[in-house]
């Protein structure tokens, strides 16, 4: 049986297959407490935690959330 | 350069790398991604769902799996234990379904196939007498092979320390990045010739213990046959 560390970091790389760098994001930071001494994991958290942040700058990253729009009719 | 290029350019530097990263782990994350699809079956088993066409399908993926030598030892055993496990939630008996009845015979044919392609190493030891003059050479054909073995591990050893050696300072940045290679890629040239360095700067005198913590978790990486 895999452990919940080794599925999350599974589900991690998968993402970054699948360019889904937010999703990616969510998954290595649930594996993180099991590979806290893994170089290499770190390096690919980290930089998909910088990639994460430019693409929010950039406004470029893939949106997961539904824009809901109302509109108000204030006079009738 | 505006800020906006700037980050334009780190974007895809860091994309860039992360494609590099899943095209290096490719083959991995395949056979990752199929011991985490079998796992998930079996939990489902384990809660009593029916999981005849999950496993079903599974097989049809991944039954290649055991004539193409893609699996090491660690993860061959990792789903024969998962399979097995997934057997006995399904609990074949007389009434069981055609689907059931096929898929329990399919995890019955995994598990023989995958005794039988298991490689095997005998280790024969000669008895312990001194050879005669007239034959100096002679060696019976065990312990040929265990020598040839070995020699071919010395040989891609010796490759891989060039390799890793070549405009590098000091032997220490060559262990360091073999530990790597031995956790990253689960490479068992790297474990063993880690293991001898690290025997190698003991026996002059240099204190190895970080390396020895870190040759153990490659190791118990290893054997878990993972990342």
């Amino acid at each position: 049986m895999l452990t919940v560390g080794e599925k999350a970091y599974c589900a991690a790389l998968l993402a970054l297959k699948n360019k889904e760098y937010a999703n990616a994001l969510d998954s290595f930071e649930k594996a993180a407490p099991y590979f806290s001494t893994n170089k290499e994991f770190t390096l690919y958290y980290e930089t998909t935690r910088l990639l994460v942040e430019v693409k929010r700058n950039l406004g470029t990253l893939e949106i997961d959330e539904k824009l809901e729009i109302e509109e108000i009719f204030t006079h009738g | 350069m505006s800020q906006t290029a700037s980050l334009q350019s780190l974007e895809s530097l860091l994309e860039t790398f992360l494609d590099r990263v899943v095209f290096l782990k490719e083959k991995k994350l395949n056979v990752l991604d199929g011991i985490n699809r079998l796992d998930d079956i079996g939990l489902l088993a384990t809660k009593g769902e029916d999981v005849t066409d999950d496993i079903g399908s599974w097989f049809a993926i991944h039954n290649k799996w055991l004539t193409d030598r893609t699996l090491k030892d660690a993860e061959l055993n990792r789903i024969t234990g998962m399979l097995s496990k997934i057997k006995r939630e399904i609990r074949i008996d007389a009434d069981s379904s055609m689907a059931d009845q096929k898929i329990s015979s399919e995890i019955d044919r995994w598990n023989n196939k995958k005794e039988q392609t298991k490689p095997i190493l005998k280790l024969r030891r000669r008895p312990e007498i001194a050879q005669t003059p007239s034959s100096p050479l002679e060696l019976d054909p065990p312990t040929a092979d265990t020598i040839s073995l070995f020699v071919k591990r010395l040989s891609r050893m010796t490759a891989l320390f060039m390799d890793y050696s070549n405009q590098k300072n000091h032997i220490l940045s060559v262990l360091e990045n073999l530990l790597r290679k031995a956790s990253s890629e689960t490479d068992k040239d790297a474990l063993i010739l880690s293991a001898f360095i690290i025997y190698y700067l003991k026996q002059n005198g240099y204190k190895v213990e970080p390396f020895v913590k870190k040759l153990k978790e490659a190791e118990t990486l290893y054997k878990k046959g993972m990342f």
